[in-house]
C-alpha cells in the first residue's frame, strides 16, 4: 500500500485534515456519551411495571364533597366496586390506595429486627382488601393470595395502623430478595412495619414477581412494594378496573356515570388510564431521548458535510496531479483508493483523539451530573459509526477524482 | 471603510453560494441547538422575584428522630410540622411571615344540574399576598382578623373566577366549597411566577406549570381538618385522628419569612436557633442540627428544580456548537483560499495586512449575522417542538428578549472566532507570488 506518500502529502498541508480530525473527535465524544444516555433512559422506560396488559387497565378516583364516617365510606367503597363490576366488559375490580406509576401514594420504612436503628427498606404501600393481584394481573411466584380471613378494617380516626396491622402481607420478589438474600423461600418469615418497639409484626404470605412503586424509581427501590390487606376509610378513594381487551375506553366512559349514580351525595369522579400514567411518568425521559437523538443526527450530518467539503477541496486542488498520475498509468481504482485511504487515516486520527475525549467528557458528566461510567461498547460503536461515516462521505468526491480524465494533464491550467 | 467591507461581505455571500449556504446553515443549527437548551435552563433557573428574592427566606428545621441518624445527613423532609409553623407565626419574627400548604376541595356549582368542580389551592396566612406581591384583579386579600377569627373567605385565581362566574366581579358573593359557605373577597389577576417558587414542593401541577386556583386562610383549613394535598413525611409516633396529626412531628407545611432588609437574615437565624434550643428542653429536635435559612434562589437550588437532564442537554448542545464552529473554520478556509489572487492584488496596490485582516473578519461577521438570523428561526421552531413534549416544557420554552439578543451575539462571536484562522491565513498571502502566477 502507498501509505507513506499519502502520509507525507498529509503532513505538507496539515490544517484541513486537522480540522476534520477535530470534528471527528468531537463527534465521537458527544455521540458515545449521548447514545449511552439514550440507552439508559430507554431501558428505564421499558421496564415492566408488573401489571399484565396495561392497555386494559384504568382507575377511578372519587372524592365526596364532605367528610363522611368510617362506616359510610366503607359502604360507599363497596357500592362503587359492585356498580363497576356490573358494567359489561369488566373483568375485575379492586379498590386500592394507589396505582403503580401514578406518582401519588405512600411509602413506609420496614425493618427485620426491633433492635435496628434504621429501617431496612422503604416500601411502597398498596392497601387493598380486594383481589388486587387478579385485577392488576400480577404474577404470584410463591405463597398464596389473600383469603377472607386475612382482611381487616381500620378506622384511622380512632385506630393506629401499627396497632392493628394485618397478620399477613404480600411483597414483591425484589423486596424479598433484598430483605432475605439467598433465602429459598420467604413465605412465613416475619418482618416489621416501622422500627423499634412500636413496630408492627407481620408475616409474608405471598410473593409477586414484580409490582413497581408509584414513582417507579430507576433505583432498586422502584420495585419494593407490598400489598396490605386492609380496608381503610380515606377521603379519596381509588378503584382499579380491568376490562376485556379493547373494551377499556367504552367501559371507562360508562364508569363515570355509573359511579355518580351510585353515590347518594355529589362527588368528584375522575377516570384515568394506566397508559396515561405511564406516558406522564416517562415524559422527561422521552423528551431527553428525542433531544439527544436529534443532536446526534445533526452531529453526523455536520461531520459528514465537513468530510465531503474537505475531500472536494483537496480533489479540486490536485486535479492536475491526478491527471498526471492517470497519464502515467495509475488506474481509476488507484486514485479512488488514494483518497479513501487518505480519509481513513484522517478519520482514524480523529477517532483515536475522540476516544480520549469521550472518556474525558464522561468523567466530567460523572463528576458533575451524577452519570454512570461509559461502557466500552459505546466507544466501540461510536468509533465504528464514525469510520463508516468517513468512508461513505468520502466516496463521492473520491469517485469524482477517479473519473478525472488523464487528458487533463496535457492541458495547461 | 467598515461600511464598505460590510457591503463587500454581503455581496460575497453570493460567491460560492453552496459553500456559503452550508456555512450559514451549520452555524445556524449549532447556535439554535445551544440557544434552545439554554432558554429552558435560563427560565428554569431564573429569579422569579428579583427585587425581593434576597429577603424572602425559608426556614428549615430538622425535627427527625435521633434514632439511626447519621450526623450531617440532610433532613428527611424539607417541610415543617404544624407545631413549628404555629410557633413561628406567633413569634412575629421578620417583617412578614406565612405558612403555606396545599389543599384540595370541591366546589358546588350554583346550579344543581352542573357537576361538582374540583379546586386545588393553598391554605395561607394573610401576609402571603403582600409577601409575594400577587396582583389583584378585584378585591384584596384578607387581614389578620380573618386569620384569627377563622372567617371563611376565599381568594380565587382569575381563571377559576372566570370559569365559575364569567367576566363579572364576584367579590362579595358566596360559594359552596368543601361543603361550607365561603365569601369571595378577592380575585387574583394572571400570576404565573416561574418557577412557582412559593410552593415548590407538591405545587399543584408541578413546579413549573399548573396554577393555584384558590387561597383560603390557614386557620380555616385547619379548623375544617383539610388534610394536606401533597407530600407528608411522618417520623416517630403519632396519635390517630386529625388532632393527633397536628400534634405529631409529621412535616407537611412550607413556611416563609420576609425580612425588612438583607442584613436581618442573621438575626432571624439566631432567633430560629434559640427557638430550637427552647424546644429541645421539651424533648424535641434530638438531632442537634442548627436551623437553616434559604433565600428564594438558594431554596430552588436546594430543591434541585433544574434537573441534571436539563444541564446535560445544555452541555451536549454546546459541544455540538463547538463542532459546528470547527466545521465553519474549515469551510471559511476553503472559501478564503480561492481568493488569494485578489488579496495579492490588493496588497500590491498598498493595502496593509491589517486592512486585509479587517476586511476578511468583517466578511466572517456577515456570515455570522446571517447564521444568527437563520439560527433564531430554527431555535424558535425547535422550541415550539420542545413545547409539544410536555406542559412543563411548554411553559419554559419561551424566548425572551435577552435570549433573542444572545442568539445573534453568539452567532456573531462564533463566526468571528471561526474566522480568525482563515483570516490570518489570508493575510499571509505574499503578493509577489500571487501576481507572478497570474
Amino acid at each position: 500500500m502507498e501509505i507513506r506518500p499519502i502520509l507525507s502529502a498529509l503532513l505538507r498541508s496539515k490544517t484541513a485534515p486537522l480540522l476534520i480530525a477535530i470534528q471527528v473527535a468531537i463527534s465521537l465524544a458527544i455521540l458515545a456519551n449521548a447514545l449511552y444516555v439514550v440507552s439508559l433512559r430507554q431501558a428505564a422506560s421499558a421496564r415492566p411495571s408488573g401489571v399484565a396488559d396495561e392497555s386494559s387497565i384504568f382507575y377511578m378516583s372519587t372524592r365526596p364533597l364532605q367528610k363522611r364516617s368510617h362506616v359510610d365510606t366503607l359502604a360507599q367503597q363497596q357500592r362503587d366496586v359492585e356498580a363497576l363490576s356490573a358494567i359489561p366488559g369488566v373483568v375485575s375490580v379492586s379498590q386500592t390506595s394507589q396505582m403503580p406509576l401514578s406518582r401519588s401514594g405512600s411509602t413506609s420504612g420496614w425493618s427485620l429486627d426491633r433492635k435496628q436503628q434504621r429501617s431496612s427498606a422503604s416500601v411502597s404501600m398498596y392497601f387493598s382488601a380486594d383481589p388486587l393481584i387478579k385485577t392488576l394481573g400480577l404474577k404470584l411466584v410463591d405463597g398464596r393470595d389473600f383469603n377472607a380471613g386475612d382482611i381487616s378494617e381500620l378506622d384511622t380516626e380512632v385506630e393506629d395502623l401499627d396497632k392493628k396491622f394485618p397478620k399477613g402481607v404480600i411483597i414483591t420478589k425484589p423486596l424479598a430478595d433484598f430483605l432475605f438474600p439467598g433465602a429459598s423461600s420467604v413465605i412465613g418469615k416475619t418482618i416489621l412495619y416501622g422500627t423499634g418497639d412500636s413496630a408492627a409484626e407481620t408475616r409474608i404470605i405471598g410473593v409477586v414477581e414484580r409490582l413497581q412503586s408509584t414513582g417507579a424509581s430507576i433505583k432498586p427501590t422502584g420495585e419494593y412494594s407490598a400489598i396490605i390487606p386492609v380496608r381503610i376509610s380515606t377521603p379519596f378513594s381509588r378503584i382499579a378496573v380491568r376490562t376485556e381487551p379493547g373494551q377499556r375506553d367504552r367501559v371507562m366512559a360508562e364508569a363515570e356515570a355509573v359511579l355518580r349514580k351510585a353515590s347518594p351525595v355529589p362527588m368528584i369522579v375522575r377516570a384515568r388510564t394506566m397508559e396515561t400514567d405511564r406516558i406522564e411518568r416517562y415524559r422527561n425521559e422521552r423528551a431527553l431521548v428525542w433531544m439527544l437523538l436529534a443532536v446526534c443526527g445533526l452531529l453526523l450530518l455536520v461531520t459528514a458535510s465537513g468530510i465531503v467539503g474537505m475531500a472536494t477541496l483537496r480533489v479540486a486542488q490536485r486535479k492536475k496531479l491526478i491527471g498526471v498520475r492517470r497519464a502515467l498509468g495509475a488506474r481509476k481504482r488507484d486514485i479512488l483508493r488514494y483518497f479513501i485511504v487518505e480519509n481513513f487515516l484522517i478519520t482514524s486520527g480523529g477517532v483515536v483523539a475522540g476516544l480520549l475525549l469521550a472518556v474525558g467528557l464522561n468523567q466530567l458528566l460523572v463528576s458533575q451530573l451524577e452519570m454512570t461510567k461509559l461502557p466500552l461498547t459505546y466507544l466501540a460503536y461510536g468509533a465504528g459509526a464514525l469510520w463508516l461515516l468517513g468512508l461513505v462521505a468520502v466516496y463521492g468526491p473520491a469517485w469524482r477524482a477517479a473519473s478525472i480524465s488523464p487528458a487533463i494533464a496535457t492541458r495547461s491550467a | 471603510m467598515f461600511r464598505y467591507y460590510f457591503l463587500l461581505g454581503v455581496r460575497n455571500l453570493r460567491r460560492n453560494p453552496a459553500l456559503t449556504a452550508l456555512m450559514v446553515l451549520t452555524l445556524a443549527i449549532g447556535v439554535a441547538a445551544s440557544i434552545s437548551t439554554l432558554t429552558i435552563l435560563h427560565v428554569m433557573s431564573g429569579d422569579p422575584i428579583p427585587h425581593k428574592s434576597q429577603r424572602l427566606l425559608v426556614p428549615l428545621i430538622d425535627n427527625g428522630p435521633s434514632r439511626g441518624y447519621v450526623p450531617g445527613a440532610k433532613p428527611n423532609d424539607n417541610q415543617m410540622s404544624y407545631r413549628d409553623a404555629v410557633n413561628l407565626t406567633a413569634s412575629g419574627q421578620g417583617e412578614r411571615r406565612t405558612a403555606v400548604y396545599g389543599v384540595a376541595g370541591a366546589i358546588e356549582a350554583a346550579r344543581p344540574d352542573l357537576p361538582v368542580e374540583d379546586a386545588n389551592g393553598l391554605a395561607v396566612e394573610n401576609q402571603y399576598f403582600a409577601m409575594f406581591e400577587t396582583p389583584f384583579l378585584y378585591g384584596a386579600g384578607w387581614s389578620e382578623a380573618e386569620d384569627k377569627g377563622k372567617t371563611k373567605v376565599v381568594v380565587l385565581s382569575r381563571k377559576k373566577s372566570e370559569k365559575l362566574f364569567g367576566a363579572e366581579n364576584p367579590v362579595g358573593k358566596r360559594m359552596r366549597m368543601m361543603n361550607e359557605d365561603f365569601q369571595i373577597i378577592g380575585v387574583l389577576d394572571k400570576w404565573n411566577p416561574l418557577p412557582r417558587y412559593t410552593h415548590l414542593i407538591n405545587g399543584n401541577g408541578g413546579s413549573l406549570s399548573g396554577e393555584d386556583e384558590m387561597f383560603i386562610p390557614f386557620s380555616v383549613a385547619i379548623a375544617l381538618q383539610l388534610s394536606p394535598n401533597g407530600n407528608t413525611t411522618c417520623q416517630g409516633d403519632s396519635n390517630p385522628g386529625f388532632q393527633g396529626f397536628l400534634d405529631s412531628e409529621c412535616t407537611w407545611i412550607q413556611y416563609w419569612f420576609e425580612t425588612k432588609n438583607v442584613a436581618d437574615r442573621a438575626a432571624l437565624k439566631d432567633y430560629l436557633n434559640s427557638y430550637m434550643s427552647e424546644q429541645r428542653k421539651l424533648g424535641r429536635f434530638q438531632r442537634q442540627q442548627p436551623a437553616q435559612l434559604f433565600n428564594v434562589m438558594e431554596w430552588m437550588n436546594w430543591l434541585e428544580i433544574v434537573s441534571n437532564d436539563t444541564r446535560l442537554s445544555v452541555w451536549l448542545s454546546f459541544g455540538f456548537l463547538l463542532l459546528c464552529l470547527v466545521n465553519t473554520v474549515g469551510l471559511l478556509l476553503a472559501k478564503f483560499s480561492v481568493r488569494a489572487p485578489e488579496v495579492g492584488v490588493r496588497r500590491a496596490l498598498g493595502a496593509t495586512q491589517g486592512d486585509i485582516f479587517r476586511q476578511f473578519l468583517v466578511e466572517a461577521g456577515v456570515i455570522g449575522i446571517a447564521g444568527g438570523i437563520t439560527g433564531l428561526l430554527v431555535a424558535l421552531g425547535s422550541l415550539a417542538l420542545i413545547a409539544k413534549q410536555s406542559k412543563d416544557l411548554a411553559v419554559v420554552a419561551h424566548m425572551d428578549w435577552s435570549m433573542l439578543a444572545l442568539t445573534i451575539v453568539m452567532a456573531l462571536v462564533a463566526s468571528l472566532l471561526a474566522g480568525l484562522l482563515p483570516t490570518w491565513r489570508a493575510c499571509q498571502v505574499t503578493p509577489a507570488i500571487q501576481l507572478k502566477s497570474q
